[in-house]
């Protein structure tokens, strides 16, 4: 029975996590999904916005900037707004770089966020990070304070759901959607292009921000290690194209799917033997990138499809014949 | 003055060769197979490992078991392309960089697997530098380093230029359409990116490991520089890829010198951000990099 | 997707029923095995295993049951921290968690899960100051001295072996950047001179500009706080070479043996000189450990094995695998009196135990007794390069 309980207690875990990996791969299905920016910088908004919450939310130190006392759901507001102004501030300077480019200057952004993050100390308490970060429902004793933040999460991801899927079948989102399918028809046709992508970049950054503040109140404290790119970047890259890019659907469930098995492979690894000892970590690693293999050739366009209006030639930025 | 060309230039210069022959290959697969390789630092990690067990085995100098090392490297990556990019490779390019990903991941704890994750060397102990009219500082490693660096370039230039497959990489990077119309062949010029790609990843990484140390995450921590390099270089040219990488390499160590009073000019902890803040600076203002390379 | 989520927590509770046999008890391991620091805890979590495999050898726990070190990745990254945490906690159903290592993962596992979850955690490696803030029910312990200790006492070595001018140098991570913002101003205080004070980011091939910046200060020496694999050799072997620096003071991020394999011990002698917190390592328990382990020296090895083994004597102490009970055991068996335990003297504490005897143990990292806030005090042996070629204390 104990059992059991120790088993729901980890799938709320779990959930939580996924939950929260859910909100950062709908932030990048806006960019890269509906309108086709590469952005290869997803750990610097979800930095931005975990240190903003952290900073306005935790509690006051000589450590670092603080003790501003607001609460999480302040904090989470201007984690969104903070990631959005810089995401607008990056859109400016880097919003008309072809796919691949956007993705290697968002993705040095990134680093130059982090290495800010890491020395300027007077605000962020550099590596040593900020800790004592409120979270939600703590104060109920366990299991409603996991359940709780889980709860929370689930209605995040859910207004978020709802909310993308309205905007993908507005105009707004037919938009997108020409534009990344053919640019010079959307500029005939008098739209805006670079004016429409920087919303689309702005809306995907604050999202990004929102789930940094969510990973931040979650794990109570932040560091710059929280925010390097193997986990707070590729990772969610991994988790939309295997759910399928440009379906919301297939964001969260590629989300979960992919957080479920990257977790829980180490539930398998840890029935070897202890003179695997270390090992056991590095095979884990090798375990999911070759399920992650599997997975791309099994559904090289994703488990869920783009659901389309109507029936479009290919993906896009493919040049080789099939 | 002599302080400047021991301390920055010259080890600028070494570094910049290292990131230059790693370049190469990046930019060859992104120009050839349309996609960033994020496996890349790990083949130069595999280089350098299977480097290190075969100097161990054989007894010889690293240099001596290089070609060989290169060789199994690029045998190594045939193989993983035959498993993990292959398949893909009529899907859009976004599969690839995502498969590449997977398998940076694969090869790095195959590495750690079979290696182990503990620091290892080539030859242990320190080496101290020729001194030159009492004040330049050369080390015979940097000598060795730097000369095979250049030789290897000249080989891949000679190859890029004299060879039928080196002209119909070109043409590939250049235009895969017309390439594919004068009836290239494509399966054939891809074997050939890499073969050169992982052969002179694997001297990188080797050439590295001899001027420090081999561990598992060698590559790993090379991978952005060299993106930047590649870029910087302009995509699909190996001849940009070479000069951004020593533009990299030797921005890097002169962005600590002291230019202005006694203090480095930019401060250490931000170095590392000092090849992307080129990089990014070079995408915006002339996206198409010091060599006019392609712009997708 | 639901029949997902079910057939994965069928597929868990079938391994989990199989493999947790009535014979086992589960402890946590939790360290960065991958990561950024992954070359320091290949020997941290060997010694973790072989405290496991000392209990074992000599009776097991209570009345016979295994002791099992369930090993998880932490990754050095809070967000990694508190999924392995989720896993050893729950899913494992371990008593008590040892690591993991890295502060800001101890910080993100301790409060969203250990302490919701009432688990001790005990740390090997975790020295930030901040780690003493938590609110924590008494239940995270450290034998890793925050960083506060070290950084004094090695300004304080350095005065007395006579430096008054020092440049120093720190890897930009948690452990590092404390330590060095400790020393500059404690060598500040005791009247010497810092000429130059920089942070370097890890894991770059090069750092002979930096260090040409920072040797033009003309100090005596170099403090260097930064972990061997990720910067400390190669900013020894850029030094040597180009005679930037000849002399060195650091902590135990350096000390270990591949640093005098790398660089050479004629190198090293007489130039270099490592505070390390076993503060005798002269002293019966460190012999008793190195005695039984291979590369004893290296940094925080022997936290890993004091934590393993304190965690099974709790264990013991409290007479059931109970995680309430765990903390005020630990206490009990870590802090004076009582007759004292060394590394490998399993069998004598459990005897001991038995027979309803107060313990002390005598760890080979120190003598451990835990403070209200569950910290060690830190006491500090200064070492350099022997003429055997192995790290040896210096008086």
């Amino acid at each position: 029975m104990e059992q059991l309980y120790g088993i729901f207690l980890y799938g709320v875990f779990l959930l939580t996590m996924g939950g929260i990996y859910a909100v950062l791969t709908l932030g990048l299905n806006i960019h890269w999904g509906f309108t086709g920016l590469f952005n290869a910088g997803v750990a610097g908004f979800f930095a931005i916005g975990a240190y903003t919450t952290a900073i306005v939310t935790s509690a006051a130190s000589e450590r670092h900037l603080g003790g501003f006392g607001l609460s999480p759901a302040a904090g989470m507001a201007a984690a969104m707004i903070a990631s959005a102004i810089i995401a607008w501030g990056v859109g400016r300077i880097c919003i008309r770089l072809r796919a691949d480019y956007l993705a290697i200057a968002t993705l040095g952004i990134a680093e130059i966020f982090r290495l800010v993050l890491k020395n300027e100390v007077w605000a962020t308490n550099g590596p040593r990070g900020i800790s004592l970060i409120p979270k939600p429902f703590e104060q109920y004793a366990e299991p409603w304070n996991h359940i709780g933040m889980l709860l929370l999460v689930i209605a995040v991801v859910a207004v978020l759901y709802v909310l993308l899927e309205r905007a993908r079948r507005s105009p707004w989102g037919r938009v997108m959607a020409a534009i990344r399918e053919n640019e010079a028809a959307a500029r005939a046709a008098g739209k805006n292009v670079e004016r429409l992508r920087i919303e689309a970049f702005v809306l995907g950054g604050a999202l990004m921000g929102l789930g940094g503040a969510l990973m931040a109140h979650h794990i109570k404290f932040i560091e710059p290690n929280a925010a390097e790119p193997i986990s707070a970047t590729f990772l969610v890259w991994v988790m939309l194209v295997v759910g399928g890019s440009g379906n919301n659907r297939g964001a969260v469930f590629g989300a979960i799917l992919i957080w479920t098995i990257w977790s829980a492979a180490e539930i398998l690894i840890a029935r070897l033997p202890p003179e695997w000892a270390v090992k056991s970590a590095y095979l884990r690693i090798f375990l999911v990138g070759l399920a992650l293999q599997f997975i791309l050739q099994r559904y090289p366009d994703g488990i869920f499809r783009e659901r389309r209006f109507r029936t479009a030639p290919s993906t896009p930025n493919r040049e080789q014949p099939p | 003055m002599i302080e400047f060309l021991n301390f920055y230039l010259i080890p600028g210069l070494v570094l910049g060769s290292i990131y230059a022959l790693g370049a190469i290959g990046v930019t060859l697969t992104f120009g050839i197979l349309r996609f960033a390789n994020f496996a890349h630092g790990e083949t130069m990690t595999l280089g350098a490992f299977i480097a290190l067990s075969l100097a161990s085995f054989t007894g010889w100098h690293p240099f001596a078991v290089l070609p060989l090392a290169m060789a199994f490297t690029a045998l190594a990556v045939l193989g993983l392309d035959r498993l993990f990019f292959r398949p893909l490779r009529h899907g859009s390019t976004i599969i690839l960089v995502i498969a590449s990903f997977g398998l940076m991941l694969m090869v790095r704890s195959l590495v750690q697997l079979i290696w182990g994750a503990k620091l290892q060397s080539f030859g242990p102990g320190i080496q101290l530098p020729w001194v030159l009219f009492d004040a330049l500082r050369i080390f015979p490693k940097h000598v060795t380093i730097v000369c095979s660096a250049v030789v290897l370039m000249l080989a891949a230039h000679l190859l890029l230029t004299r060879t039928r497959a080196g002209k119909a990489m070109r043409a590939m990077a250049d235009s895969p359409d017309l390439a594919r119309l004068t009836g290239i062949d494509t399966e054939r010029v891809i074997l050939t990116t890499w073969i050169v790609g992982a052969g002179l990843a694997a001297a990188a990484g080797v050439f590295l490991a001899y001027d420090t140390h081999v561990e598992s995450q060698l590559g790993f921590k090379l991978l952005l520089p060299i993106f930047a390099a590649a870029l910087l270089g302009g995509i699909g040219r190996p001849y940009g890829a070479m000069a951004g990488g020593l533009v990299i390499g030797l921005v890097e160590e002169l962005s600590t010198y002291p230019w202005i009073g006694t203090d480095a000019l930019v401060p250490p902890g931000y170095k590392t951000g000092v090849a992307f803040a080129i990089m990014v600076a070079i995408l915006i203002w002339r996206p198409s990099g010091l060599f006019r390379g392609r712009v997708f | 997707m639901k029949r997902m989520m079910i057939a994965v927590a069928a597929g868990a509770l079938a391994l989990n029923g199989a493999a947790a046999s009535a014979g086992d008890i589960n402890v946590g391991s939790a360290a960065g095995v991958t990561g950024p620091i992954a070359e320091l805890v290949v020997d941290i979590v060997a010694a973790r295993n072989l405290a496991a495999s000392h209990v074992n050898e000599q009776g097991g726990l209570l009345g016979g049951d295994t002791y099992r070190l369930v090993q998880g990745d932490s990754q050095c990254d809070p967000k990694a921290a508190v999924d392995a945490g989720a896993k050893l906690v729950n899913v494992e159903q371990a008593v008590a968690v040892i690591g993991p290592n890295c502060s800001g993962a101890t910080n993100g596992m301790a409060q969203s899960v250990t302490i919701p979850a009432g688990v001790v955690m005990l740390s090997d490696t975790a020295t930030a100051p901040s780690i003493s803030d938590l609110d924590d029910n008494d239940l995270v312990f450290r034998v890793a001295p925050s960083d506060a200790y070290q950084g004094r006492s090695l300004a304080e070595h350095a005065w007395a072996q006579g430096y008054r001018k020092l440049a120093v140098t720190y890897a930009n991570d948690d452990y590092n950047s404390g330590l060095a913002g400790v020393f500059a101003s404690a060598f500040t205080e005791l009247g010497g001179t810092i000429t130059g004070n920089e942070a370097h980011e890890p894991n770059k091939a090069s750092y002979r500009a930096e260090l040409a910046t920072l040797a033009a200060g003309e100090a005596e020496g170099l403090a260097l706080f930064a972990y061997f694999g990720g910067s400390g050799i190669t900013i020894l072997r850029n030094s040597l070479e180009n005679a930037l620096f000849g002399k060195f003071l650091g902590a135990d991020g350096m000390m270990d043996t591949s640093v005098i394999e790398q660089i050479g011990a004629d190198n090293l002698r007489g130039n270099i000189l490592l505070s390390q917190p076993a503060s005798d390592t002269e002293g019966a328990s460190y012999k008793a450990f190195a005695a039984a382990f291979e590369n004893a020296g290296a940094p925080f090895v022997a936290h890993g094995y004091d934590i393993a083994f304190l965690a099974a004597l709790a264990i013991e102490k409290a007479g059931s695998a109970d995680r309430s009970m765990i903390s005020a055991a630990l206490r009990d068996v870590a802090n004076a009196p009582g007759t004292v335990i060394r590394p490998g003297e399993w069998a004598k504490a459990k005897e001991a135990i038995a027979a309803g005897e107060d313990i002390n143990y005598e760890g080979a990292s120190g003598a451990i007794e835990f403070d209200e806030n569950g910290d060690v005090a830190g006491t500090y042996s200064l070492n350099g390069v022997g003429d055997d070629g192995t790290w040896t204390p210096i008086e």
